[in-house]
């Protein structure tokens, strides 16, 4: 028995009325296919049945370890296997000390944002036949420090994520318990991709100001205050003071637009764009002060 | 708990076939923006002579080059390396102005669907400006 | 709505400030290059002829213009790209400090030596 709905495409080729990310988004994804489809069509021979994996593994706790190095597994290639798949395999099979985040292997979770192939990547959203090299080089996220072989310290990530304060608050619930706040359909499509955020930490392992300057809160955590800063049934009072947070020095100022967020969400937030929409706002709300 | 691993600046200029358009165009705008603010001060330097040569005289022809500022300046535009260097100075201003006009665009909210696009076009455009200025900037030299 | 905001925000004028005299500046370096390099030769500056250029008012102020705002993109590019790479606490203030002393000397230098040449007669 299907439980499925009626397979409705968004992909489909209309372009009025598109965001300038969904158009991005859409060429890139009908690249993708045609490239795809030229692909199947070009070869029927896989390239081996092993897919050679050169794995990063630190382990301050293990001699041998201490000094990070690379480890190589051969793991039997199976149509639509995801780097996830592929390390677990030779976790199980090969290294049961192999370790890394991992829990839905849908992403939705965030846990298993990797190093693959220099490119800041979902484990279980990259599969292995997309990949262009091997072998398929996997590496923690940068600019963190490890903990344990794939393993990072996010501390940093989620405190930046806390300072922006990521909760709703309306400054006054409505007297009437059972009222509610209403959302129009055009405010809530606003906010659409800023809610998708999986606090993977992927945009901001790839952001080079981020990398430098260690107070910068980052494109997760300004896009966080974007969701709620854009929402209209945030209160004017918790609005100005998201501001203040967000247009300080270290804030949406130090975003030097190099799209490396954006290229590398695994949720397709347009993450500069929602920075600059801030910045401007930033500006508009100061000029309006004088 | 035990210690933490720093890897350092992972993405440093060892890896510099991942970098993205984008990464690249910040690279270059800061690294042409230091070039351009330490040539705007040695700029302003070489032409203060300016002032010792209006000193020295209250009257000088359109042509004459005795005094210092005339000298200076002509004497470096008769060594070809600083010819070269100049034709390297347009290659740094015209890329700066370009990738700047670029940055414009985006802080607009205009164009963001090819912004890497439009990176490859300064890069371009800057080297076909520089290729048709040269035979200006080394006329006399050659 | 009333702004409750009693401090100015600084960040965002500096922002505003590097784009607009970013606009300026495009304008005008592009014609500076175009007169000194393409209508002028470069080989062919004299005393003369530079005074000559800067005896024009139009000129003048444009020149000035061009000095100050270049000096501000200037000096605040290079102090934003310094607090990206993560300068702070004593280091950031005396760096602030001294690249604001070197862009009054450089903003002074250059009006001195503008208007020096506004001081040389010309004869033909």
């Amino acid at each position: 028995m299907s439980t499925q709905t009626p397979d409705e495409s968004e992909t489909e080729s209309e372009s009025e009325g598109f965001s300038p990310g969904e158009k991005r988004r859409q060429v890139r994804d009908e690249a993708r296919e045609a490239r795809e489809e030229a692909e199947a069509a070009e070869e029927s021979t896989p390239e081996g049945d092993t897919v050679p994996l050169k794995v990063f593994r630190y382990d301050p706790e293990i001699p041998e370890k201490q000094e990070p190095r690379f480890d190589e597994f051969r793991v039997p290639r199976e149509p639509g296997m995801t780097v996830l798949d592929a390390l677990m395999y030779a976790r199980d099979h090969f290294d049961s000390s192999l370790t890394f985040r991992h829990s839905c292997r849908q992403a939705v979770c965030g846990s298993d944002a990797l190093f693959i192939n220099g490119s800041q990547r979902l484990g279980c959203q990259t599969q292995i036949q997309d990949l262009d090299n091997e072998p398929v080089r996997i590496e923690p996220l940068p600019h963190q420090d490890v903990v344990k072989d794939l393993v990072v310290d996010m501390e940093h990530f989620y405190e930046q994520m806390e300072t922006v304060e990521p909760y709703f608050d309306p400054d006054e619930t409505p007297e009437d318990e059972l009222e509610e706040q209403f959302q129009t359909p055009e405010n809530r499509e606003h906010v659409k991709m800023s809610t998708r955020c999986i606090w993977c930490g992927a945009c901001m392992s790839s952001c080079n100001i981020a990398a430098g300057d260690n107070k910068y809160l980052g494109p997760a955590a300004i896009n966080k205050a974007y969701r709620f800063y854009m929402d209209e049934r945030e209160g004017e009072q918790k609005q100005e003071e998201r501001m203040e947070v967000i247009a300080e020095n270290h804030g949406v100022w130090r975003c030097q637009t190099q799209f490396s967020c954006t290229n590398v969400c695994p949720k397709d937030i347009p993450l500069t764009e929602h920075i600059q929409e801030l910045k401007r706002e930033a500006v508009k709300d100061n000029l309006k002060f004088w | 708990m035990s210690q933490t691993y720093d890897r350092g600046l992972v993405e440093d200029f060892g890896r510099w076939r991942e970098f993205s358009a984008g990464m690249w165009a910040w690279l270059f705008h800061k690294f042409t923006g230091w070039v351009l603010i330490g040539y705007l001060f040695t700029h302003i330097a070489v032409l203060s002579t300016a002032i010792p040569a209006a000193n020295a005289t209250s009257q000088v022809s359109l042509g004459a080059s005795g005094d210092v500022y005339t000298q200076t300046l002509q004497g470096l535009e008769g060594v070809l390396l600083v010819r070269f260097l100049e034709v390297g100075l347009l290659a740094v201003a015209v890329f700066h102005i370009l990738n700047g006009v670029r940055l414009l665009m985006v802080d607009l909210g205009i164009g963001l669907e090819a912004q890497d696009k439009s990176f490859y076009a300064s890069l371009i455009l800057t080297g076909a400006i520089v290729v048709a200025s040269v035979p200006t900037f080394l006329e006399g030299m050659l | 709505m009333s702004t409750t905001r009693s401090s100015f925000d600084a960040g965002s004028m500096a922002w505003l400030l590097q784009r607009v005299t970013a606009a300026f500046l495009i304008a005008v370096l592009a014609f500076h290059f175009f007169l000194l390099h393409f209508v002028n030769h470069a080989a062919d500056i004299t005393l003369g002829g530079s005074a000559y250029r800067m005896q024009e008012l139009g000129y003048l102020v444009t020149m000035l213009l061009f000095l100050y705002t270049a000096t501000f993109h200037g000096v605040n590019g290079v102090y934003n790209a310094l607090t990206n790479q993560g300068i702070e606490g004593t280091q950031k203030s005396v760096v602030k400090g001294i690249l604001v002393v070197a862009a009054l000397a450089l903003a002074v230098q250059g009006t001195r030596l503008a208007l020096a040449l506004t001081q040389v007669q010309v004869t033909p």
